[in-house]
């Protein structure tokens, strides 16, 4: 044995616990490096400790197998690493590449997720540090229902102890293995939300030490900014503590309504603070298969701290509901403008277009690819400046990981939504003199977007023709929106999704300007550059190709979000819903027709419905405007 | 800081280790048990202390360092001799297997159990109180959910007792604070109908933000306390924040409730199912970060450890708690030395 260990573990030699100058791992400077932080003494010992694999590798808080890629926090890098690990995945066929993809990060341990999307994974990277003992950890497939760990030289000759028998989890009945499930999930998520809580409020202190540094500062601000520091840390305490429940918000008005759910804008009963809140119906998500793409949504939107993406503040759920608390953005989205504007000039069109490719640069700075760029999805916040919503659970979102849902929607008969009013369109007789008949598209569009199927108007072709897509599918839909900004109505549109289809593959015929819009020269040429195969497409490798496109000359992308936009939003009070074309909206919330219903057929209401399975680790807190 | 991690000396817990039926007297909850769901009211003694339970104490630190010489002989029966007076079963059991006191997490728990300097010490007890009893929850609601079939993996038949092995169980006081030994099933339904009663309660988990307050720092607060407080009167942890004058002791009851939870789980549950359902890493990833929490807010004192000690040797050991934390000098690191190598790790 090393003399050291023996130093070490003999604990009273003097030379460590010296409590005085110790200093806490909240020092910020510390706080992300798990040696424990302390004189050089105790780091010596700690890394011959290290030696022997049982210290604490600097920077490795979870152990391979259990967080693939996602979570390796290095230094202050915290979940900033998306790009580069995610960016393998697109140009597969794998249906399940991208936000279910990122989906599957979540499923720690989970044994059947793991293995429906192990496939895209790849092997465990090799740069992972083995950690303690080594053993049975690197077994790409952890889950359970596996052997015991691998025999190793750590535990071969162990008499010592009980023999581990070989793991049978099939003895236990369902409710124990699901519970297994819930409690290796939220075991997970405890650890990785509280790292990063943890980390957030470091930064925080630092921001507020540095504060108190200045030697400006008067005692008493000094006080002020400890005491309001304090304080709001304690708000987000309490926060946390507290089961958030819809009873909490009285609901102003809903804004939207979709085949999932609504979205309402509520005011916080406690506060008055106004948030638009969208509440998925748990049953209807479930029957629709869309539970990937809640998580992801959810994911992405707590991931995310950038202004081109709509802010989610928390999550919570009931037996019927998950509810989604986010920014209410009063400016309305861009279908409701294109419906009142029909066409824009093309200097507006610059500015929209414009932020959308910052926007859409931004969601893929944090490794997804949208998939749904539509005007619906586009929204305007309170300066009238662009903000992307809508990852993953979108209307138009129904099963689209699923190439065989659009190959029979290729090959099948024509498939007209029920709940759409048919309108007799032929894109090709499409000019002003019967814009008429454009705006009844228009507003049928709006039924079409609350639909399930949605509409498939700015998708790109590969998505759907299954062979495999990529980053760039984004800046197809971007040429399509900005065709329509320019032109009136989007390029494919068609009297039902079935022709919409057709003509998205054959996009090279039925790609058509109208004779009588002028549209510039460069103007067209970007919007051919969009679409058009994904070999050519600009924004290929990477954003900048576009931003450098002759129709952006004279656009400072860097400060677009600092200018005045050209619509803002004229407001009359915090809550106004101006915006949103409300009266067209059944005003009576899914809670009360659930409720109907449920008290019809006399169903009775789980218990802990927090805990069903399928919507488990859902819930999330951010620290936010709220208690900043 | 420094009143969460000033340093107890190691030797404590080979001094503490009590006299036979020290810890029978009851635990001074009455205040709590007005709210009591229940006629039973969370009491509590370790009961059925069946072997002197006296570890030696650590060696002088010259002793330490003469064995650290070269003598590793001398060591390994020293630890051997502290494992003997736990007086464990052998052979030993499978989560004292370092191999098997792994975790699903790497780094310093340290690091979220650590008040952050400007908050409120009750409002940060609140909070991992609130937190520790939800991860704990996870592994309880394993073997306590019944099946459709109406049975559980814990139930009368395999644990007649609120037992942490042959030498410890646990027993819940009566509305006459009689001592009652329950089935572990029955005595976790109302464990946990209790603490949820008191984490409910927002009389003693105050959850209005508009109550809360911040640390005080004398470097910084200038303003005198007598002006946050009126002078004469008491003051207590948690008192500006709103929480009552029994907080705390409502606090380290619920840890002292869960820690027992916690000890059941390894002693009668540990191989079956949490190993089979391939949970024994989280287990041991929420329990070391629940020990290192409570020992650092001082929520659960060096005896009470005593049915995990081992396993707190073990942690101490292998690295899973940082130098200086409480739970690193609550643990005997010989006996922890001696486990690992009988796992073959050293």
């Amino acid at each position: 044995m090393d003399p050291n260990r023996l130093h070490l573990n003999f604990g009273n030699n003097g030379d460590r616990l010296a409590p005085s100058d110790r200093t806490y791992p909240t020092t910020p400077s510390t706080f992300p490096q798990p040696v424990f932080p302390n004189a050089s003494g105790q780091q010596a010992a700690q890394q011959a400790q290290g030696g022997q694999q049982y210290g604490y590798p600097a920077n490795n808080y979870f152990p391979p197998g259990q967080y693939q890629q996602g979570y390796a926090p290095q230094g202050g890098d915290y979940g900033n690493a998306g790009y580069q690990p995610r960016s393998n995945t697109p140009g597969t066929n794998d249906p399940n590449v991208g936000l279910a993809h990122q989906f599957s990060h979540q499923n720690l341990g989970g044994a059947a997720r793991g293995n429906a999307y192990g496939g895209s994974r790849g092997p465990s990277p090799g740069q992972r540090p083995r950690t303690a003992g080594g053993s049975g950890n690197q077994q790409p497939g952890y889950g359970y229902g596996n052997a015991p760990p691998l025999p190793t030289s750590s535990s071969r000759n162990a008499p010592d102890f009980q023999q581990a028998p070989e793991r049978y989890p099939e003895k236990y009945g369902i409710n124990s293995n699901n519970n297994q499930k819930k409690c290796s999930q939220l075991a997970a998520d405890f650890f990785k939300d509280s790292v990063k809580r943890a980390r957030e409020r470091n930064l925080r202190q630092s921001e507020m030490e540095q504060k108190l540094s200045e030697p400006s500062q008067s005692a008493s601000r000094r006080e002020q900014i400890w005491q309001n520091g304090g304080k709001k840390e304690a708000r987000y305490l309490r926060f946390l503590r507290t089961k958030d429940k819809p009873e909490n918000y009285t609901t102003v008005k809903i804004i939207g309504k979709g085949a999932f759910g609504e979205v309402k804008l509520v005011q916080k009963k406690s506060d008055g603070v106004v948030y638009a809140m969208k509440s998925l119906i748990k049953t209807e998500m479930f029957k629709k298969d869309q539970l990937a793409h809640v998580r992801a949504e959810r994911d992405i939107l707590a991931e995310s701290d950038s202004p081109w993406v709509v802010k989610l503040f928390t999550t919570f759920q009931d037996a019927n509901f998950l509810y989604m608390l986010m920014e209410f953005l009063p400016g309305g989205d861009l279908m409701t403008m294109l419906i009142k504007y029909e066409i824009f000039s093309e200097d507006i069109t610059r500015f929209y277009i414009a932020e959308i490719v910052l926007a859409i640069e931004a969601v893929h700075k944090l490794g997804f690819i949208h998939r749904d760029i539509k005007p619906d999805n586009i929204l305007l916040d309170r300066g009238g400046h662009v903000k992307l919503t809508d990852f993953g659970l979108s209307t138009g979102f129904h099963k689209l990981h699923d190439n065989n849902y659009y190959q029979q929607l290729l090959q099948g008969k024509s498939n007209r939504p029920r709940d759409r009013n048919s309108v007799a369109i032929d894109q090709i007789n499409l000019t002003v003199s019967n814009r008429a008949q454009i705006n009844d598209w228009r507003r049928s569009r709006r039924l079409m977007a609350y639909s399930t199927v949605g509409t498939p108007d700015y998708i790109a072709p590969e998505i759907f023709t299954g062979h495999g897509y990529t980053f760039d599918c984004d800046w197809w839909s971007l040429g399509t929106i900005m065709f329509e900004c320019l032109v009136g109505w989007p390029p494919f549109c068609a009297e039902d999704s079935h022709d919409t289809y057709r003509k998205i593959v054959n996009w090279r015929q039925s790609l058509y300007f109208p004779d009588d819009i002028t549209l510039g020269a460069e103007a067209e040429h970007l919007i051919r550059s969009l679409i058009c195969n994904t070999e050519v497409r600009l924004g290929r490798s990477g954003a900048h190709e576009i931003k450098n496109h002759a129709f952006f000359r004279g656009v400072e992308f860097d400060s677009l979000r600092r200018i005045r936009a050209p619509f803002e939003p004229r407001l009359t009070s915090a809550t106004d819903t101006t915006y949103f074309p409300t009266d067209e909206i059944d005003q009576t919330d899914n809670a009360t027709v659930l409720k109907a219903q449920a008290l019809a057929a006399g169903k009775p209401i789980e218990d802990t419905p927090e805990m069903s399975l399928p919507f488990i680790g859902y819930t999330f807190k951010r620290f936010d405007n709220n208690f900043r | 800081m420094s009143n969460l991690f000033s340093g107890i000396n190691a030797r404590f817990r080979g001094t503490s280790s009590k006299a036979p039926g020290q810890n029978k007297s009851p635990i001074t909850t009455s205040s709590g048990q007005p709210n009591s769901p229940t006629n039973l009211s969370p009491g509590s003694q370790s009961s059925s202390s069946l072997a002197p339970k006296i570890p030696p104490l650590p060696s002088s630190p010259s002793l330490a360092q003469n064995i650290g010489m070269d003598d590793t002989n001398s060591m390994m029966s020293n630890g051997e001799d502290v494992l003997g007076s736990y007086h464990l079963p052998r052979p030993l059991p499978l989560w004292l297997n370092a191999s098997y006191a792994k975790h699903i997490v790497k780094g310093n728990f340290m690091t979220l159990s650590a008040r952050p300097k400007t908050v409120e010490q009750g409002e940060w007890i609140a909070h991992q109180v609130v937190e520790h009893y939800r991860n704990l929850w996870n592994f309880v609601r394993v073997i306590h959910e019944k099946e459709d079939d109406g049975t559980t993996i814990c139930n009368p038949s395999t644990c007649p007792r609120m037992s942490a092995g042959a030498n410890h169980s646990f027993t819940w006081l009566n509305a006459k604070r009689e001592p009652v030994e329950l089935p572990a099933y029955e005595y976790i339904t109302l464990m946990q109908r209790w603490i949820s009663g008191k984490i409910d309660d927002v009389n003693i988990f105050p959850t209005d933000t508009n109550g809360v307050s911040f640390a005080h720092n004398p470097a910084i607060t200038t303003s005198p306390l007598s002006q946050l407080t009126n002078p004469g009167d008491k003051e207590w942890i948690g008192k500006r924040s709103g929480f009552p004058e029994n907080f705390v002791e409502v606090c380290q009851t619920i840890f002292r409730q869960m820690f027992r939870v916690y000890a059941h789980l390894y002693w009668a549950h540990f191989i079956d199912p949490f190993y089979h359902l391939n949970l024994e890493k989280q287990l041991n990833s929420c329990f070391s970060h629940f020990v290192l929490t409570a020992c650092a807010l001082d929520m659960l004192k060096p005896h009470e450890l005593e049915p995990m000690q081992p396993l707190i040797d073990l942690w101490a050991a292998n690295g899973t708690f940082p130098q200086g934390c409480k739970a690193y000098e609550y643990a005997n690191h010989r006996a922890g030395d001696r486990l690992m190598q009988l796992a073959n790790i050293s």
